[in-house]
């Protein structure tokens, strides 16, 4: 940028300089020029307040089924089965229900119900908080029966009026009383007309899917960096297929579902679909992949299809990651926690952009804005740590080993967010532990501030022999980045791979030309190149040497 | 000087392939070690696309050159022979410092002595077979798979051929260029290039 | 003689090569940051308003925002925006001088690189004044210590919270914060 300015510059000095007298000669004109950052547009709101066309052929506040004063979640989906006998069986299958999920090639059961990740850990011990992200009322425990029917929770993804709130605290029930949240904020939520959202209810908007996506770790863009609360009214910049005067896509134009199983899912990445675009609808064949709109050939261009055998679309379409102010958390160190302030009383502090920085309960944070993503190869298959796995401590552990190598034809280079952690582990028995954070009782580590006690009780609700020794241990969590994909004009270049040290310096198994060249080869060819100069040099010099000796006879 | 015999040793056609042919080798040797990363000048992205329109534009020119070889039986200057080599050897490692005659003189039916016809041969038989095998199999990377090439077939190799090849041409290059100034005066066989006019004496 | 005038001619047209060359490089000053970019800006913020001589801050911009509003992606710059009215005072009373106030208020840019770190922007206030006379000058000789007192950080104290716009104004932008309204 400066290069160019050294060029402008200079020509604006001098312009500056003839433009002074011009300027008093000429009178100014009245109208003053407001740079367009100094406006401020209202936000328009996107939710539309008039009911649209519907698409649906049943209007629900026409049902007698709906006319009641509905006191709970519960009585609401009893009211639903009455007509959709089948959805609540349907859900119990997925993973929103589940928290578990299986991997088809390996057998590994995951899930957040079986790992321990490096944000907020496990919900085991911690369901009466973690299950307000539960499509379901009432797992506080281990005791939660998953066959009930009337448990499954069709309000948090089916309403439309953005009043049916769920909050920490309450297993999955939504707010049935007047409260403030949270804590000590002097901010009230209001229980929602459970008539009324029984009554409204629709097709799965952003908002539903990111009441709890979007604030994953309990902040917004805290966990995935992919996906923050900008996604509600995103602009083309930030996404181009999601933005509001666009295409104006939401979560479940591309998470197609059916049978309530969404597609879609960091667990089973279609990390690298090839062949033409499919035709949606048609069962397996339509994975949440870019590809399925797009096939795998979608440039004009051939050289940049031939880039499909390596590179996942999101490796150049998605340069950098949560683009806006939110930002996301870059590392948790746990460590940290139970340090009280100077006053010797738990505290917390921002960083300077408002995000939380450290919090007595929950330890430090570091956050970033427009991240570039750590590539790696992936075949959409990750080995998780789940709860009782050994690891080493001495190194970082990896609370998802990503699958996938140079010569693997499943995978693709994708861009990655690797989240760092430093959490507790059972220093005897080598393994992460489970600690019982959440709660007001006696062992709650945000109630007491006592590891010992918190990770007693997180441990034996999850089954597992505790030392009674723990230490912290530096953890990696790899997460594929798949959302906010940019304008194609904003895609990366090509010369910020094929370059000495570009975006993709550290990915091995693959020959990019200007990055990679054979060392020895060079040394040999550029040597020949030198002695053959030199040598020309020396017939030519002596040529001229001898023929002014002999003098010029010709 | 006294009787000078000009002779018309390079047709129209064949002046015009020569200089073309110069100018885009120079320029496939500029952006392809662009590409290999040797240095930065027109970026990236622009150098690959010109390196592969100066390909193409090569390519072009040589199925017309071909086409003109054979239909003025011009083939025949690059048939090999090794009368009088040890004299050419002999003239460029002792002859040229002494202004010695040079053993060989050109004449319209042998435009190319001995050495060069070596040269040029092994350039046609060896260099440009391997410098377009691996410069075409590069450019069309996006088919191997469904050619069925990819399972035994790696870029680096290809990549490491090609860079050999243009090294090996980068040499040729310089050798010719100097060559060029080893004519009864320096710019001779220049002059004669460009006119298609041979002094002779 | 005529090699000498020859030379110097030539060195003359040399000289305004590298001139040419490097005075833009000369007017502006790049430092890498040790912090992000909110913090940085953050504590430059701190800085200012800790810095005396009738310093104050005058607006935050955000040179990105347009670009995002018009569907394009460029990483993150932001403009500190400050102003001392005991500088910009006698070079706006004086008629043949106010047009400098273009280069008002003082700008200071925080900016992240594709390497992923962070910048800081500045232009050379004291070469700049100096093309100005003496008056000018002088005065920006003053902006100029006290701009480099601006980036230079204490680490050990806890990062400040950002000030977004302009305080004690409407709205963002460059508005009436100072009392000399500059």
């Amino acid at each position: 940028m400066l290069s160019r300015l050294k060029f402008i510059l200079p020509l604006a000095a001098a312009s500056a300089l003839l433009a002074v007298p011009a300027a008093f000669a000429v009178p100014a004109k009245p109208e003053a020029m407001i740079a367009p950052q100094a406006q401020t547009t209202p936000q328009v709101q996107a939710e539309a307040v008039g009911k649209p066309k519907a698409a649906s052929t049943g209007d629900h506040s026409k049902f007698k089924e709906l006319q009641k004063n509905f006191k709970t979640g519960p009585e609401v989906t009893q009211a639903c089965l009455t007509c959709h006998t089948e959805a609540a069986r349907q859900v119990q299958h997925t993973k929103h229900w589940t928290w578990e999920s299986t991997d088809p090639k390996t057998g590994q059961v995951r899930g957040k119900k079986n790992i321990i990740n490096n944000y907020c850990t496990s919900p085991v011990s911690n369901e009466k908080d973690c299950m307000a992200c539960h499509a379901g009322y009432g797992w506080k425990d281990n005791s939660f029966d998953f066959k009930v029917e009337k448990n499954v929770d069709c309000l948090i993804c089916h309403d439309t009026t953005g009043t049916y709130r769920k909050l920490p605290g309450d297993a999955g029930h939504p707010v049935y009383k007047r409260v403030e949240f949270p804590k000590g904020s002097g901010k009230f939520v209001e229980p929602a007309d459970l008539k009324k959202v029984a009554q409204s209810i629709g097709m799965p908007s952003r908002s539903n899917c990111g009441s709890c996506h979007f604030f994953g770790a309990g902040g917004n863009g805290a966990k995935h960096g992919d996906l923050d609360a900008s996604l509600q009214h995103p602009g083309k910049y930030l996404d181009v297929h999601m933005n509001e005067k666009g295409l104006n896509f939401s979560c479940v134009t591309c998470h197609a579902t059916s049978s309530h199983e969404v597609s879609g899912s960091r667990y089973n990445v279609a990390a690298a679909v090839e062949g033409p675009a499919h035709i949606r609808g048609k069962k397996d064949e339509s994975p949440a992949a870019c590809q399925s709109c797009h096939s795998d050939k979608p440039h004009h261009e051939s050289r940049l299809n031939q880039h499909t055998d390596k590179l996942a679309c999101q490796t150049c379409h998605i340069p950098l990651y949560a683009r806006n102010e939110i930002g996301t958390e870059a590392s948790w160190d746990w460590s940290q926690a139970t340090i009280m302030g100077p006053d010797g009383k738990p505290t917390a502090s921002k960083d300077s952009a408002g995000r939380r920085k450290f919090d007595t309960k929950k330890g430090t944070w570091v956050w970033d804005s427009h991240v570039i993503p750590e590539y790696r190869w992936y075949n959409g298959v990750s080995t998780y740590k789940v709860i009782g796995d050994k690891i080493d401590p001495s190194r970082t552990v990896q609370i998802n080993e990503v699958g996938g190598s140079p010569n693997d034809p499943d995978s693709r280079i994708w861009p990655t967010k690797v989240h760092r952690g430093k959490q507790p582990y059972d220093k005897v028995n080598n393994y992460l532990t489970v600690q019982h954070t959440a709660g007001e009782d006696a062992t709650a580590l945000w109630h007491n501030f006592d590891w010992q006690k918190a990770i007693g009780t997180g441990m034996k609700t999850a089954g597992l022999k505790y030392s009674g020794e723990y230490g912290f241990v530096d953890t990696e969590m790899t997460w594929p980045i798949t959302h906010m994909v940019a304008p194609k004009h904003d895609a990366l270049s090509c010369a910020q791979c094929h370059s000495k040290h570009g975006r993709l310096q550290g990915i091995e198994g693959v020959y990019l030309p200007s990055r990679d060249n054979n060392k020895w080869l060079d040394l040999a060819g550029w040597t020949l190149v030198l002695l053959s100069l030199i040598g020309v040099l020396i017939h030519g010099g002596l040529r001229i040497y001898t023929g002014k000796n002999k003098g010029q006879h010709k | 000087m006294n009787t000078v015999n000009r002779i018309y040793l390079y047709k129209r056609y064949e002046r015009f392939w020569h200089w073309s042919q110069a100018l885009l080798v120079i320029s496939m040797l500029i952006t392809g070690f662009e590409v290999h990363g040797s240095y930065h000048l027109f970026g990236f992205e622009t150098a690959v696309s010109l390196h592969t329109l100066f390909a193409w534009t090569l390519l072009t020119l040589w199925a017309f050159t071909i086409f003109w070889q054979f239909t003025t039986d011009e083939w025949k200057q690059y048939i090999p022979t090794l009368k009088k080599v040890d004299a050419m050897v002999r003239y460029y490692t002792f002859g040229i410092f002494r202004d010695a005659p040079n053993p060989f003189q050109k004449t319209a039916d042998k435009k190319h002595n001995p050495l060069q016809r070596l040269a040029y041969l092994a350039l046609l038989s060896m260099l440009s077979p391997v410098i377009w095998g691996s410069g075409l199999i590069y450019l069309f990377y996006a088919y191997w798979k469904s050619w069925g090439v990819d399972a035994w077939l790696n870029l680096e190799a290809v990549a490491f051929i090609h860079t050999a090849g243009a090294f090996m041409m980068l040499v040729f290059f310089i050798a010719h260029v100097y060559l060029t100034t080893t004519g009864h005066t320096p710019t001779a066989h220049i002059k004669t290039m460009i006119t298609g006019w041979e002094d002779v004496d | 003689m005529l090699k000498v005038i020859g030379g110097f001619f030539a060195g003359i047209v040399v000289v305004a090569l590298l001139v040419y060359n490097y005075a833009g490089n000369l007017m502006f000053r790049e430092i890498p940051s040790p912090f992000g970019v909110e913090e940085t800006v953050a504590r430059i913020q701190q800085n200012i308003q800790n810095a005396g001589n009738g310093w104050s801050l005058s607006g935050l911009r955000n040179a990105a925002k347009p670009i995002e509003a018009d569907g394009g992606n460029v990483l993150p710059v932001l403009m500190i925006e400050a102003c001392s009215t005991k500088y910009s005072g006698p070079i706006l009373k004086d008629d043949s001088l106010r047009f400098l106030s273009n280069l008002m208020p003082c700008k200071i840019s925080v900016y992240k690189k594709s390497d992923g770190k962070t910048y800081i922007g500045m232009m050379n206030a004291e070469l700049i004044g100096s093309l100005f006379g003496t008056m000018v000058g002088g005065i920006m000789k003053h902006v100029a210590a006290d701009q480099a007192r601006f980036v230079v950080f204490d680490a050990s104290k806890p990062a400040p919270a950002m000030i977004k716009g302009t305080p004690g104004a409407a709205s963002g932008g460059s508005g009436a914060g100072a009392a000399g309204g500059c």
